[in-house]
């Protein structure tokens, strides 16, 4: 392993637009559209937007700018990043955790990008506003047709892999500063549709309506946390695999933390706007949560308005982007760590890989069943563990001040305070210990706790036994910088 | 259904808060970048610090002197004192008298 000197030229974003894209393209996902507009009108609404607003501020934004700032400081990939700060051995083996967590998230997740890809085809051919179509049996339809939704699963990874084949610049870059904008004005075009049929003030009204009472109830500030962290991608290595492609004079807290943060929220915000007012515009249709939103009330809702059809290709080609870019980057993650830690090269790195995470998702896009339990015990416990290793090792190895002076307030856009510190040492571990504590109550005896309590004992074991004899011949360890450990900050 | 001034003023908040930011922080940084990059093709170096976090970087450097770290950190601190002696286009908001009085560490 630690290849890398190897590899000596890397690659850098090429225009400022393209990296803040790259990071919009890859935390921008499904959850954006289909969950975040169900959970704030579900919460309070406004009282949602204020509890949300401010974990944004102090949670996510700080946290995403440590990420940039690790990825940027070592220009490595994640495993890379973890030997500069920890040295050879055992501990790097958390920087595997975050490879293994993302992997398994890949494999379920795209299955769901190939879900939004079947819709946007099908939009395209107007079925949806066909005579006597049927949301709900279309749905079941697809879930029950294990073949194509494996077929489905295929042309996903096989797409994701000729994209990451043409490199950062060539494949990623081209791909999300038109695919970003491109989402954004879908939701645009759906929004002004929507807030211009009859009744749609009552879907504003069911998403931005202020429940004060809401603030005070701790299910609103446990999803609002959830949301917060998950939607930004905190801690999965995106932000610290995208930020290591910056370039010398680039920006980090702005662009990295700010801009990515809240603009990823601004997604969601633009997605309750673009999809509340159509859903309320029809009677009898319900704002259900996650898929049954998205795939069974709006499809319901496009033969009922005028220039459904319009509407529906629209708003799948956009979901279909959100998703598809979000696997493009979250791919890139272990593809970039993979290929700096091997002899490999990068064609053999993004066969090897995307080929991993297709075998490995095949039971998901086999059962939905399965999908939904491996996309709950990943989502409660490898992803917390993921960030978990990353914000501890920038918190208590780094050492955050260290990081504030060397990486982030160097060209910075804004300054960032002593304010910053603390936060990243203290607050976001504590949360990310906070929220796993709760979800082990929550779940607790439950399969998915079962599930969920095997990967946080066999994914650090077994990446820390990988790390500790991957990394046993370098004593003579030879790094640009020496190991960091040890910030007294 | 008619929205009440609640609902109105949270929907401007929430715009403002999130979309708001967004496209000014959006904006910022790529005028920002403009900037360098107009900096750039006028002179090959180009200051990395500002003045509070240069000042921040020095106060860290003199008290651990002992730090794994603190090489790099003086590297980097040498670096932009050099290039705001050494240019006269900054990005950061520097004055001359300022800048005279920085040294190398």
């Amino acid at each position: 392993m630690a290849n890398s000197e190897a590899k000596t030229a890397r690659a850098e974003w090429g225009t400022r637009f393209g990296f803040l894209m790259a990071m919009i393209g890859g935390v921008v996902g499904a959850g954006n559209i289909w969950r975040f507009p169900y959970i704030m009108g579900e919460n309070g609404g406004g009282a949602f937007i204020l509890a949300f607003f401010t974990l944004m501020i102090v949670l996510a934004v700080p946290g995403l700018m440590a990420e940039v700032a690790l990825g940027r400081y070592a220009s490595k990939g994640v495993i890379g990043a973890f030997r500069d700060i920890t040295g050879p051995g055992g501990l790097v083996g958390f920087g595997v955790v975050v490879v293994l967590v993302n992997i398994a998230l890949m494999s379920y997740y795209s299955p769901v990008v190939g879900w939004t890809l079947y819709y946007a085809v099908h939009s395209l051919l107007f079925t949806f506003t066909t005579p006597a179509f049927e949301a709900e049996t279309f749905m079941n339809g697809l879930f029950a047709n294990s073949t194509l939704l494996i077929g489905l699963h295929t042309v996903v990874m096989g797409s994701i892999a000729a994209i990451l084949l043409l490199g950062i610049r060539k494949g990623i870059e081209r791909i999300v500063v038109y695919a970003v904008p491109a989402l954004v004005v879908s939701l645009f075009i759906m929004m002004i549709r929507g807030l211009t049929l009859p009744g749609a003030t009552d879907g504003i009204a069911f998403a931005f309506t202020v429940d004060w009472a809401y603030l005070t109830y701790s299910s609103t500030w446990i999803e609002a946390l959830g949301q917060a962290l998950f939607s930004t991608g905190l801690g999965w290595g995106i932000a610290l695999t995208v930020g290591s492609y910056l370039r010398e004079y680039d920006d980090v807290p702005l662009g990295g933390g700010v801009f990515t943060a809240i603009g990823d929220s601004s997604i969601g915000i633009l997605a309750s706007l673009a999809i509340f007012p159509v859903v309320f515009a029809v009677d009898g249709v319900e704002p259900d949560a996650g898929a049954g939103l998205a795939f069974v009330s709006l499809v319901q809702v496009f033969p009922e308005i005028p220039l459904g059809g319009l509407v529906g290709i629209v708003f799948f080609v956009g979901f279909f982007l959100a998703t598809f870019t979000s696997g493009v980057v979250i791919t890139e993650v272990s593809v970039t760590t993979v290929y700096e830690e091997t002899r490999f090269t990068r064609p053999q790195t993004i066969f090897g890989v995307c080929g991993l995470i297709w075998v490995a998702g095949l039971p998901s896009a086999y059962s939905v069943d399965i999908l939904d339990y491996v996309d709950f015990v990943v989502g409660s416990w490898g992803l917390p563990l993921a960030t978990l290793s990353i914000i501890t090792a920038i918190g208590w190895i780094m050492g955050p001040e260290r990081l504030r002076l060397l990486v982030v307030n160097r060209n910075a856009g804004i300054h960032i305070g002593s304010w910053w510190d603390p936060v990243i040492k203290y607050v976001v571990p504590a949360v990310m210990l906070f929220i796993m504590g709760y979800y082990a109550y929550d779940q607790f005896g439950s399969p998915e706790m079962i599930g969920g309590v095997v990967i946080l004992i066999t994914f650090p074991l077994v990446s820390y036994a990988i790390m500790s004899v991957a990394d046993r011949d370098q004593t003579d360890y030879d790094a640009e910088r020496a190991p960091v450990s040890g910030g007294d900050d | 259904m008619d929205l009440t001034t609640d609902v109105l003023a949270m929907l401007v908040f929430t715009l403002l808060s999130f979309w708001g930011v967004a496209t000014a922080a959006l904006v910022l940084t790529l005028r920002q970048e403009s900037r360098k990059v107009e900096i750039l093709e006028h002179q090959d170096q180009m200051d990395t610090y500002s003045p509070t976090a240069l000042a921040e970087l020095r106060e860290w450097i003199e008290k651990n002197p002992d730090d794994p770290l603190v090489e790099e950190a003086r590297s980097q601190y040498n670096e932009c004192v050099k290039a705001l002696k050494e240019t006269d286009n900054h990005f950061y908001d520097w004055d001359r008298t300022a800048i005279e009085s920085l040294e190398q560490l």
